[in-house]
């Protein structure tokens, strides 16, 4: 009978603690970690076309399309296939694909998640984290990009 | 109620009203009072249950539809009837589509005898406590023509433990609202009532009241822990016992069907409140004037609502053959013992 | 020990030698003529045995050399014949392994079953006839068991047609109901495939006397999604470590993803830096305390019977564990943080910063702990309904090859972390909890237990962590971007998952992906001792007692 009583009285604290751990979503945004990987970002400006994230994703969510002379002319991303494990992203010799921290995305069929690459360059930062300088503080000088603004537009 | 129908009467025409006018119209009147009441009631119930169920589980809970999300219920109201009545193949008309009226006619007519305080009570007969009883039990009726015309198994496995249960704690509940009984001396309910009027004693200032639940808190507990047995809460719900039996004898209904089974079970619990409100706790007893009485009805019967929520939040349900010890061999004896005792300790007093 | 990161003490045993204790060729002799010849895996050698005697040797293998644990059956098709394997371990020492491989010709591919030895053979021989096509003679029950009954052809053999779309005519399927039960005693009752208790998509065929389950048969392969298959199309390097979150998504992704790392980097022969193992460890740790918190709220979901305190309080508390993986690895659930050769991140910055919110969450727990127990084990009503129900012996467990905290909670000492030591548990002080009460209720208290277990590992990995030398804070080993392991080496590997034994057999060919890719699931197993538990008990209990194995569906049927 004890027991019960402090099962009951554990509860019961609990109701009147006032205390809660869910959140009013979207009123109050959740905090997102810094690495977290959402959905993706695409610069044209920067991509060689070199086609190292279409041939590293596990799943097929990449689509390259170039012309005869390797110029890229398409590059097509299922976003509701993708299962975001950042391949792309950590092959990505220029960081021209990068895994924002945005989750909100929503289409009313399972077409309008294909997303083309002028698509992907609008995706919005997620409350203007840059994934790049959260993740891998010193892969910029990898990349030898130096300082500066990365234009993803 | 006696102004509202002399005065219908005198619109009509009357100016004496005849007798059986006004008993019709006192009748007519009460009962739509209290039905609307009863069903408000039962309609916030889902609301509150969500509220508190949220509160025990540190959850926010519903709060977009209106001030703390009350036109949920309207929402959920509409929702529910617009959904499609799905009727299985092998269900057995016409009883499938009685059992769902059953449940809460069950639980309206039981409130026709309980003195709600504020000079609402629909009939007060010698035998109410009898009557209450009678009449709620009616509802397991319910269950066993819902499960059994459901054409289910798990339907069918609900009902019968249902019945089970029903038989298993409607004996330790009547033979505690005995030892009440033996108090009173009386069956009306407004007499027991009127019985728990006095003063218990006094302390530092402070009177308690002399509520049999105060006089006699073993018989009020061990009424609540078979009330909740009789209506199927936790942790004797294993009649619906959704993770097992996917909702029992309610497995196959829905839409309008749904709502009224979910409806006469809030009734229940509602009724139940009643029951304990009236035996125990005073009736519309509480401080202030006479006709906030209907309020204080209300906070009782809500305290107890609150309370078999709280059952639901920490006590895992029994299994159908422990249920049926601990209402056999546990609150069977222990309501006998403890009318024997009462009867003992009455019969000193009044010799 | 073929471990792959070099031990603190420097005691490294040659990569090549399988050996690890036992003497095989007392083994050879012991099996006699049974043996045609033996070939080397990377984790033990392999006897090839006649497909006619295959009971013969495993049971002296069993009762005369004490492997008394069937870990896993791998079943494959090569251009020339089929075989099955047979790895066979000990459960007082899961390092000493044998495997028995069983060829049997491509026109004919019939051997004898295992079933009569080792019991849980006949899942495993069953889920090898429903994918690759090989017939177990002596098999009380030779049906599909992941695919629909009336499947065309078997998905993992080589001639098998994928384009070929697969035409079944709703008549054709089973239907338990078909025949007229009215005249019997029993009742069956399709607990399933959507049931509030069954945890995902799980089928029981419970037949009742009255309330009692007087039989129970698991249908599963509901949420069969080719893992395997999937695996063998993906590179070694990079594309298979995102599926193994998937296979038990109930948060322990990480230990799921080491599975899959430890057995590659065997094949490889990666070494991986001691930084990273320590990592690993935490991160590890870190899944295994989320999984447990749902098993928790999960099963007392099925005892209490709504969605109520319990529940919550286990995703509150598991809601901070995946913040902290969050931080660390980029996702809630799906981690995709282990890599060949180490992690892809080190500790988030700022250090302290992420230490801090670990130790805050460990410093946490054991009011946590307290908590649940006030509100579940110290429950009368809770003990009422749980002791004493779902009993596994532990003869029967081991016939059933049950790993993990159902095999601890049934009185088995049997923890690979510390029996068959990687990461850097060998270095680390910490207990196996067993139990020896066999039933619903110790397996809960078993896996409370292990929570507070897995903090004290995280604990010491901070310390460790915090401490460690910046400048060695090596994460990664350097592995080539392809790798292509040299061709026919077969290897068997397990790691103690959520749930238990997480076993992979790889068998490469030479290229950059498996040619075979097995997956032994610890769920797989466990599911299948269920009869044993339920039968004769009440239906609340078969609920209680499923919800207490603790299956993910996505494992069981991969």
């Amino acid at each position: 009978m004890i027991g019960l009583l402090k099962s009951m009285a554990t509860t019961m604290k609990h109701a009147l603690d006032g205390k809660t751990f869910t959140v009013e979503y979207p009123e109050e945004a959740p905090e997102v970690s810094p690495r977290f990987r959402g959905i993706h970002k695409f610069s044209q400006e920067r991509c060689i076309w070199c086609r190292q994230c279409e041939k590293v994703c596990p799943n097929d969510t990449i689509q390259i399309v170039t012309d005869d002379k390797r110029q890229g002319e398409q590059y097509n991303l299922h976003v509701a296939q993708c299962i975001y494990c950042r391949l792309c992203e950590e092959v990505c010799p220029v960081d021209a694909i990068l895994l924002t921290e945005n989750f909100e995305f929503t289409g009313d069929t399972k077409h309008d998640l294909v997303y083309n690459k002028e698509q992907l360059g609008n995706v919005p930062w997620y409350k203007d984290i840059d994934p790049l300088a959260a993740r891998e503080p010193d892969r910029g000088a990898w990349v030898g990009e130096g300082d500066g603004e990365v234009d993803y537009q | 109620m006696a102004t509202a129908p002399v005065a219908i009467a005198e619109w009509l025409g009357y100016a004496t009203p005849p007798l059986w006018l006004e008993i019709v119209l006192d009748a007519v009147i009460a009962g739509v009072v209290v039905t609307i009441m009863l069903t408000t009631s039962a309609l916030a119930g889902p609301w509150a249950k969500r509220k508190i169920t949220a509160m025990f589980t540190d959850r926010i809970a519903i709060n977009r539809n209106g001030p703390g999300g009350i036109t949920t219920i309207a929402a959920d109201a509409v929702r529910l009837m617009s959904k499609e009545l799905i009727i299985p193949d092998g269900a057995d008309r016409p009883a499938f589509d009685i059992a769902p009226a059953i449940l809460p006619l069950s639980a309206l007519l039981g409130f026709a005898v309980i003195p709600m305080g504020s000079g609402l009570q629909l009939a007060d007969p010698e035998i109410g406590l009898v009557y209450v009883f009678a009449v709620s039990s009616i509802a397991s009726v319910g269950m066993v023509v819902g499960g059994y015309a459901s054409g289910s198994k798990y339907s069918l496995l609900g009902s019968m433990r249902s019945v089970a249960e029903s038989i298993a704690y409607e004996i330790p509940l009547v033979v505690t609202a005995a030892s009440i009984v033996l108090l009173a001396g009386t069956l009306r309910l407004s007499d027991i009532v009127a019985a728990q009027q006095g003063t218990l004693f006094t302390v530092a200032g402070v009177s308690i009241p002399a509520w049999y639940g105060f006089l006699n808190p073993f018989a009020l507990a061990l009424f609540l822990v078979t009330s909740l047995g009789e209506v199927g809460r936790n942790p004797f719900d294993i009649g619906e016992a959704g993770t097992e039996l996917v909702g029992g004898y309610i497995t196959e209904y829905s839409s309008i069907y749904f709502v009224l089974f979910f409806l006469g079970e809030f009734l229940h619990i509602f009724l139940s409140g009643a029951v304990i409100t009236t035996l125990f706790l005073g009736g519309p007893a509480g401080p202030g004037p006479a006709w906030l009485g209907i309020v204080w009805f209300g906070v009782k019967i809500w305290a107890v609502f609150l309370f078999t929520q709280w059952c639901r939040a920490a006590i895992p349900r029994v299994r159908v053959d422990q249920m049926l010890e601990i209402g056999w061999k546990g609150l069977l004896v222990l309501s006998f013992a403890n009318l024997v005792l009462t009867a003992i300790i009455v019969g000193v007093i009044h010799t | 020990m073929s471990q792959t990161e070099e031990p603190a003490d420097g005691e490294a045993e040659p990569e090549e030698s399988p050996a690890r204790g036992v003497d095989y060729d007392a083994i050879e002799g012991l099996l006699g003529d049974a043996v045609v010849s033996r070939e080397t895996h990377r984790n033990a050698e392999g006897f090839v045995v006649r497909a006619d005697r295959v009971q013969d040797a495993l049971s002296s293998l069993k009762e005369e050399a004490g492997f008394d644990h069937l870990s896993n059956v791998t079943a494959q098709e090569y251009a020339d014949r089929f075989e099955s394997i047979y790895h066979l371990k000990k459960y007082d020492d899961p390092t000493e392994e044998v495997s028995v491989v069983v060829p049997t010709p491509r026109d004919r591919p019939v051997s004898q079953s295992a079933e009569p030895v080792f019991r849980t053979a006949d899942w495993h021989e069953r889920e090898a006839y429903d994918l690759v096509g090989i017939e177990y003679d002596e098999h009380p029950d030779l049906r599909r068991i992941l695919l629909p009954e009336t499947w065309q052809g078997h998905p993992l053999g080589r001639d098998y047609n994928q384009d070929k779309p697969q035409i079944v005519t709703f008549e054709e399927h089973e239907n338990p109901l078909a025949d007229d039960h009215r005249d019997a005693d029993t009742m069956l009752v399709n607990i399933g495939p959507h049931h509030p208790a069954t945890h995902g998509v799980l089928h029981l065929k419970a037949v009742l006397d009255g309330e009692t389950v007087a039989d129970v048969e698991s249908d599963i392969g509901y949420l069969h999604r080719c893992e395997e298959q999937m695996a063998q199309s993906g590179t070694y390097r990079h594309q298979i470590m995102p599926y193994p979150d998937r296979w038990d998504y109930g948060s322990a992704g990480i230990l799921n993803e080491w599975a899959y790392a430890r057995v590659a980097e065997d094949l490889n022969d990666i070494e991986v830096p001691e930084y990273a193992q320590v990592v690993r460890t935490m991160s590890a740790e870190l899944c295994r305390i989320a999984a447990h918190l749902l098993a928790l709220g999960t099963f007392c979901l099925d005892i209490y019977g709504d969605f109520t305190a319990i529940f919550m309080y286990a995703m509150r508390d598991r809601e901070v564990v995946q913040n902290i993986l969050e931080d660390l690895t980029g996702q809630r659930m799906m981690f995709n943080y282990l890599r060949l050769g180490g992690v892809v991140w080190d500790v988030p910055e700022p250090r302290e910063e992420f230490f801090a919110q670990v130790r805050e969450f460990l410093a946490d727990l054991p009011n946590r702990i307290d908590e649940y127990h006030d509100l579940i084990t110290e429950n009368e009503l809770f003990q009422l309904r749980t002791v004493d129900t779902g009993v596994l012996e532990p003869e029967t467990a081991k016939e059933y090859g049950v790993t993990g905290p159902v095999a601890r909670a049934s009185g088995i000492d049997y923890d690979l972390r510390r029996d068959d030591p990687y990461g850097y548990y060998e270095h680390l002080d910490w207990d196996v909890i067993t139990d020896d009460g066999k039933d619903n209720y110790s397996r809960l208290l078993v896996r409370m237990r292990e929570v507070e277990q897995s903090a004290r590992i995280i604990e010491q990995c901070v310390d460790l962590l915090e401490d460690w030398d910046e400048e060695e804070r090596e994460i990664q080993a350097n592995v080539p971007r392809t790798l292509n392991p040299e061709p026919d080496a077969e290897v068997y590997r397990a790691v103690e998952g959520a749930k238990g034994e997480l076993g992979i057999y790889i068998r490469s060919d030479g290229t950059d992906t498996p040619a075979r890719f097995k997956i032994r699931s610890p769920c797989f197993s466990n599911l299948q001792a269920l009869p044993e538990m339920a039968e004769g008990e009440y239906v609340p209990d078969l609920i209680a007692t499923l919800g207490s194995l603790d299956i993910i569906l996505g494992e069981v049927d991969r």
